[in-house]
This record gives structure tokens, C-alpha cells and sequence, in this order.
């Protein structure tokens, strides 16, 4: 009795027992060199089944400077076993790094993966570069709110290894603006092979912010070629801590506009260098160089006794570091007159200086009459009063009633300007053109009837080719020499303007000159035999593809 | 015979009617100009325009001593009719004893004036397809052209040819503007401060060219150039009775 319980109290406990989950991981190679790419995988089986997995990248958090992304999931719909493969790049600091515990979520319970730990050593013989590896590049200074940061992101590839794609960039930057300018571009020459990705950034906040990056870079191993198709992910991460200032007030000029970086006044251009007083010109001011070009206001320009400023729209062009200021001016003088000056303050972020730039005035001659110029008259005094002939004017009495039948109309608009006027007409003119030509083509073709006749001997003929071709795989011998005769003779009877009936072997060696004789013979007889005598015997039937030969030489000939 | 005199009765008619003066020539007929702009007025809404109601009102205009006003009637009504009398007389009579100035007509405007720019458009549209089709008939009928028809050919092409010069003068003076303010100046620059040349007085005629800024640039009678704001002009070519400036636009 006291067995029989030991054993159901024992069955009880196994009963209630909670079913464990076994997670295991591997990573290879256990301890890794700096910068490093590691394989982990992570097998998890389970008593349950476990369905779909879920969100599993989102759970895990590598350590600070190590690039972990999921590279294959295995998970079967029906079973309780899950092996997840993660490809990374080990981080720079020696030591032990904890990736740490977290959740894979699947559809039917969650599992929890233990904390995993990679060491990294320098005792580890690794050789960097070998290895395809991605490079940030970025100022390493002080940033400035309004300044165009250019960076780029370099995927080099090793003497082993060849960077063939990247996908999948995300970035994380508060108090940034970040624009990818351009993606997967090759590598200059100097870098060798690989590729880089640009961007620009722009610092909208004063203070330290995290700049974040990863993604993922495809790499071969040997030689890339059409029959080596084994690529690998290799994930890139960055963090860099960027630190983020106003420009100066220190020195700063009162004419600074905002425009950081080192630019070149490339020059001004006027639309037109020999004005008159008071024609309106345009002047652009054309600004180049590395820095915030988009950002900058344009200079203002004031009025003077020389020129007047008028407000002009800048058709913006997004041309390669350009930057265009356009203005309108207004000569007031006449002469030989200087454009006003259009100056511009810059800040160089590297050296943290103000600059001033000046565009070089241009000498534009305005032609014209001052406004203040009097043209004097000299009088004399004691000249007699000439006694001028007034006109005899005076308003002619208003017939409003008066009416003419040419001069009708409206003063608000001409009749160019009624709606369907030109329409109307246009429609006319292309009709008018239209019967023209389709008269023209007509009358040429009744001029020319063997342009007709030889395009109804070409139909026959490849009704009669059709027919052959038919009779050929019927096996009806005299049908296919039949086919074949009649087209000979349609394509002949055009070209020598007789009727088909009454063409013979000779007429076709007229016009199929070097054409077998004999052939034509033995293909003229086993047509025509039966109208003159009994039919002939098939045996001696020819090369049915020379004869066919034959009739396509004919349809060929222009 | 008979059929004839009743329709030359049916012609004369409405010239027989033409003589029985209205309402607004009687106002006028008595010095009431007031009364007679109203009226002739109120005929152009209802009636429509023609040349010799927009002379009349122009007189009636010019003897209230509104001279834009006038000159702006007198200016389309001899667009629709370049040879009314009384807008010939009107405009004489201001350029010669009112003070307003008017530029010169070119030789390529004097010669427009022969017709108005309609017609001128249907001269040229006329011959324009007379050519065409003398071109195109033989050809459809499959003939060669008679001699009649080259005749008509050359007939047309000359007067398409002769239609060019009247087609542009007739739009180089629709590009015409009466000042239709008192003191206006004529601005160096497009601009509220732009420095003043010369006035130019009510009525005066100009060329117009390019606008800016709300302003146009303008060439008066002795070849001034300038600018001027654009509600101080009216634009010869619109609609019949000039506008009213002193009427604020509707919200």
C-alpha cells in the first residue's frame, strides 16, 4: 500500500510539473579578434508546438559597438524545434561583451533566451584586412546648427572578401536632419573595391546628441563572377556621441546670413549690359563651394540714387554646389554705371573663422536720358510774336444711330480672339490637306496599274506556296506541282504583263534566269498531264524543296 | 418692279428711321450732357455697342470735361469704325484746342486704319483659302489649272500679302492706353517711390509695353518712356463703355 502511494504521489509531481524549454546557443568562433564578423545561432526546442515566430529582431539589444542582425530563421508550422541564425561584427573593446537576456516570441508561447557572451581578444589571430568592413566617415569636431555635415559610409572590401550590395540603412539622430544623397556608389580607386553610401546631415539643435547607424552590407567570398553566387550579410552598426554648438556671436558679422562653409563668389551675370534708364534688368549673383548653399538668405541688395531694387522670384535650380541670388534692377541714370555690390559673410566650420565674400561688380552702360535733363530753348525776347495757324476743330454733331454694314464689332476683342476661330480653321486646312493626298496616292495608283497587278501576284503566290506546303505533307504529289505552277505563272504573267493561263517553262526561265529546265519541265508535265493525257507516272516526282525553292526565288524578286 | 421698290423701302427703312433723334441726342441737342451720357449708356448695355453711339457718348464725355473718359470712346469706337467722323472730329478737336496728346500714328497704323481688324482678319482668312483651294481643286478633280484659276491665285496671294502690314497695325494700335487720372506721373522705376519724369495729363494716349510690378511701361506721344501704375490707364482695347474707376471692387 505505502509503494502503491510513493508511486501515484510520484506520478502527481510529474503531472505538475511545468514543462521546461530548452534554449541553446552557439557562437562561432568563441572568442573573436576586434571587428571580427561572429556567427551566433540559437536552437530552441520546446514541448509545445510553437508556430510563427515573431519580432525577433526588435528584442534583441547587442552591447554598445556590436553589429548583430538576423541573418535565417528555421521554424516548421508543425513542429516544436526553432534555429535562428544571427550574423555580427565584434565589437572594438576587449573583454567579454553580454548580449542580454530576451524574449523570442513565437505564435503559440514565449521563450526566453538566456544572456550570451562573447569574448573578444587580442590574442585571437585576425587578419582586418582580409575581411569586407564598413567605415563611417565624419567629421571628427564640433558641429554648428545650419551646417551641411557631408558623410558617407565606406563598405571596403578585403583581400577575401567582395562588398557585391547594402540594404537596409537605419539611422537614429535626434536634433538631426538626415538625407541619403546617394547609394551604393562604387569606391574611388584609391579605396579599392567596395562601395559607399552619402548623405548629408544637418545639426537643428544646439547640445550632445547620439548619432546612430546600421545596416547591412552583402559580401562575397573570391572572386564575384556569374557561377559564385554565395553571398553573405554582414551587419555595420555605429554610434557616435556628436557634440552641437551655435555659430559664434563673437565676431560674427552684422551682413552673416546664415551661409556656413567655404564658398567661391563665382560672379555676376545681367541679362542684358546696355539698358535704357528705367528698363529693368536681372542680375544674378552666382555663389559655389562645400557648405550650406540651400540655407543661405540672399544678400539684401538696397536702392540707391543709382539703381532701384525690385523683389525678384529665384527659380531655384538644384545644380552640384551652386547657389543663384537674382535680382531686378532698375537703372535710374544714364552712363557708365557699376552694378551694387552684393556681399555675403561666411563661417568656416574647421577653422572657426567669419569671412567676407564680395561679387566683382560689373560696368553695364545705360543708355537713355537723365530724368533731371532739360532740354533749354533759347528765346529772344524782342523776336516778333510768330502768329501761329490755329486749326479749326471742333465736335462734329453725334449721330448715334448712324449705322454701317462693314464696320460691326466689339472694341473688347478681335475676332482672332473668339474661341473656334483658328481650331476651326486648322480642322479645314488639314481636311482640305487630307483629300489632297488621298487624291494624289489614288491617282498614282491608277497611274502605275502594275503596282496592283504584281501585289495580287504576290498574294497568289503565297496562296499557291500555302497550298504546297499543304499538298506536300498530304503526300498529292500532282496537287503540289499544280500549286506550284500556278504560282509560278501568276508571279511570271505580272511581271511580263500577260495572263497567267498562258505562261510556259519559258517564260519563267525569262524571268527566273539559270532556273532548272528540266525541273520546270517535269513540274509544267505533272500539272498538265491529265488535261492531254492519261496521267503520267508519279515515281519520277522531283525535289519537292527545289521546286518550292523555285516559286520563293519569284516572290523574292522586286 | 414692284417686288424691287418694296425691298429698297425694307433698305431705307432703318436710315429713314436713323433720322428721328433719340432721347439721348435730344438731351444732348439741350446741354443736357449729363443726361444724354446716361442715356446713350444705357442703349450700349441694352443694345450693344456700336462706333457712332461710343462717338456720341464721347462728346457728351468731353463736354462734362471728362477727357479720359471721351478719349477712351472716341479710341474704340474707331476701332470698330476707323473712319467715324464724329471720334475723327473728337479726337482733332482734343489734341488741337483740349490739351491731350496722342502719339502719331506709323505708316504701318495709317494704312491699318483703312480697315478695322476684323475685317482685315477675314480679308486675310478669305484669301488665305481662296489660295488654298485653287491650290487644291485641280488637284482633287485630277485637271491642271486653268488660267482663270492661276489669275485667282495671284488675285489672292496679293491680297493675303497686302493683309500683313494691315494685320499689324491693327494690333499695334490696340496696344494703346488712355491715362484716365488727373495728375499722373511718369515713373523712372516700377516702384510705390520710383522717381517721377514728367506728368502726363488726363487723356493723354500712350503706348503700352511690359508690366511690372503692378506698373506699365509706357512711351507717350514725344517718345517719353516710363512707368506708370497700372489703374491710372485704361487699355484702348475693351469693353464698350469705359470703366468706372472710382467704383470699388467688389469683395
Amino acid at each position: 500500500m505505502r509503494r502503491f502511494l510513493s508511486v501515484c504521489v510520484g506520478l502527481c509531481l510529474g503531472l505538475l510539473a511545468r514543462a521546461e524549454d530548452r534554449v541553446h546557443w552557439e557562437i562561432t568562433p568563441r572568442v573573436t579578434a576586434p571587428g571580427q564578423p561572429f556567427r551566433l545561432q540559437i536552437m530552441v526546442e520546446s514541448d509545445v508546438v510553437l508556430g510563427g515566430a515573431q519580432f525577433i529582431s526588435r528584442e534583441i539589444k547587442p552591447p554598445r559597438g556590436m553589429a548583430l542582425r538576423l541573418s535565417g530563421q528555421i521554424i516548421r508550422p508543425d513542429s516544436n524545434e526553432a534555429t535562428f541564425n544571427f550574423s555580427g561584427v565584434a565589437p572594438e573593446q576587449l573583454g567579454e561583451h553580454v548580449i542580454p537576456s530576451f524574449n523570442l516570441r513565437f505564435a503559440r508561447k514565449v521563450v526566453v533566451v538566456p544572456e550570451i557572451r562573447l569574448r573578444v581578444s587580442d590574442q585571437v589571430t585576425f587578419r582586418r584586412e582580409a575581411q569586407a568592413r564598413a567605415e563611417l566617415v565624419l567629421p571628427d569636431r564640433v558641429l554648428y546648427v545650419g551646417e551641411l555635415v557631408r558623410g558617407a559610409i565606406r563598405m571596403r572590401g578585403g583581400d577575401d572578401e567582395a562588398v557585391v550590395a547594402s540594404y537596409g540603412l537605419e539611422s537614429l539622430a535626434e536634433g538631426f536632419s538626415m538625407a541619403v544623397t546617394a547609394e551604393r556608389q562604387p569606391l574611388p580607386d584609391a579605396l579599392g573595391q567596395g562601395l559607399q553610401t552619402t548623405f548629408d546631415l544637418t545639426p537643428i539643435r544646439e547640445g550632445a546628441g547620439e548619432f546612430a547607424l546600421n545596416g547591412i552590407m552583402l559580401v562575397q567570398n573570391g572572386e564575384a563572377g556569374a557561377f559564385n553566387q554565395g553571398g553573405r550579410d554582414r551587419p555595420f552598426a555605429f554610434r557616435r556621441r556628436l557634440t552641437v554648438a551655435h555659430v559664434p556671436e563673437r565676431g560674427r558679422p552684422p551682413e552673416w546670413n546664415g551661409a556656413i562653409g567655404r564658398f567661391v563668389a563665382e560672379g555676376l551675370q545681367v541679362s542684358k549690359d546696355k539698358p535704357e534708364v528705367g528698363e529693368p534688368i536681372r542680375l544674378r549673383a552666382i555663389l559655389t563651394g562645400d557648405g550650406n548653399l540651400d540655407r543661405i538668405l540672399p544678400p539684401e541688395l538696397p536702392a540707391d540714387e543709382k539703381w532701384d531694387v525690385l523683389p525678384a522670384t529665384e527659380r531655384r535650380r538644384h545644380a552640384e554646389d551652386q547657389r543663384m541670388f537674382v535680382y531686378t534692377l532698375v537703372p535710374r541714370l544714364p552712363g557708365k554705371l557699376r552694378t551694387p555690390a552684393v556681399r555675403l559673410a561666411t563661417f568656416d566650420p574647421a577653422t572657426k573663422t567669419f569671412s567676407r565674400l564680395e561679387f566683382a561688380p560689373l560696368e553695364i552702360t545705360v543708355t537713355g536720358n537723365a530724368p533731371a535733363q532739360v532740354d533749354l530753348v533759347t528765346a529772344d525776347p524782342a523776336a516778333p510774336v510768330a502768329a501761329q495757324p490755329k486749326a479749326v476743330t471742333g465736335l462734329a454733331t453725334p449721330e448715334p444711330n448712324r449705322s454701317s454694314p462693314f464696320f460691326r464689332g466689339s472694341p473688347a476683342g478681335s475676332l482672332g480672339d473668339a474661341a473656334g476661330f483658328w481650331s476651326a480653321n486648322a480642322t479645314a486646312l488639314g481636311l482640305v490637306l487630307a483629300a489632297t493626298t488621298v487624291t494624289g496616292v489614288l491617282g498614282y495608283l491608277a497611274a502605275h496599274p502594275e503596282i496592283r497587278r504584281r501585289r495580287r501576284a504576290r498574294a497568289l503566290m503565297r496562296a499557291a506556296l500555302a497550298e504546297a506546303e499543304a499538298c506536300r505533307r498530304r503526300g498529292d504529289a500532282r496537287g503540289f506541282a499544280g500549286a506550284v505552277v500556278r504560282g509560278l505563272q501568276a508571279g511570271v504573267a505580272a511581271r511580263l504583263d500577260a495572263e497567267d493561263q498562258a505562261m510556259t517553262q519559258s517564260d519563267v526561265e525569262r524571268v527566273l534566269p539559270g532556273a532548272d529546265r528540266a525541273r520546270l519541265d517535269g513540274l509544267f508535265l505533272r500539272a498538265h498531264a491529265d488535261r492531254f493525257a492519261p496521267a503520267a507516272s508519279l515515281a519520277d516526282a522531283g525535289d519537292a524543296d527545289a521546286d518550292l525553292a523555285l516559286l520563293r526565288r519569284l516572290l523574292a524578286t522586286r | 418692279m414692284k417686288t424691287f421698290a418694296l425691298l429698297l423701302l425694307c433698305w431705307l427703312a432703318p436710315l429713314a428711321a436713323a433720322e428721328t433723334p433719340g432721347a439721348a441726342a435730344q438731351a444732348y441737342a439741350r446741354g443736357d450732357y449729363a443726361g444724354a451720357v446716361e442715356l446713350w449708356s444705357a442703349e450700349v448695355r441694352a443694345e450693344g455697342v456700336t462706333a457712332a453711339r461710343l462717338a456720341a457718348l464721347g462728346n457728351a464725355e468731353w463736354r462734362l470735361g471728362r477727357k479720359g473718359r471721351a478719349m477712351i470712346c472716341w479710341e474704340r469706337a474707331l476701332l470698330i469704325d476707323p473712319r467715324d467722323p464724329v471720334a475723327l472730329a473728337g479726337i482733332r478737336h482734343g489734341l488741337d484746342a483740349g490739351g491731350v496728346e496722342r502719339p502719331k500714328p506709323t505708316a504701318v497704323e495709317e494704312y491699318a486704319s483703312f480697315l478695322n481688324a476684323d475685317l482685315w482678319l477675314l480679308l486675310a482668312v478669305a484669301s488665305f483659302w481662296t489660295t488654298v483651294l485653287c491650290v487644291a481643286v485641280p488637284r482633287l478633280r485630277g485637271r491642271p489649272a486653268g488660267e482663270a484659276n492661276q489669275w485667282t491665285r495671284v488675285g489672292a496671294l496679293t491680297v493675303l500679302a497686302l493683309c500683313v502690314p494691315g494685320l499689324w497695325g491693327g494690333r499695334s494700335l490696340a496696344a494703346r492706353a488712355v491715362v484716365r487720372r488727373a495728375e499722373v506721373s511718369l515713373r523712372l522705376t516700377p516702384t510705390q517711390f520710383g522717381e517721377p519724369l514728367r506728368g502726363v495729363a488726363e487723356g493723354d494716349v500712350v503706348r503700352t509695353e511690359r508690366p511690372l510690378n503692378g506698373h506699365v511701361r509706357v512711351r507717350t506721344a514725344d517718345g517719353k518712356t516710363g512707368w506708370v501704375r497700372a489703374g491710372e490707364i485704361e487699355a484702348v482695347r475693351g469693353p464698350g463703355l469705359p470703366a468706372d474707376l472710382e467704383q470699388k471692387a467688389a469683395p
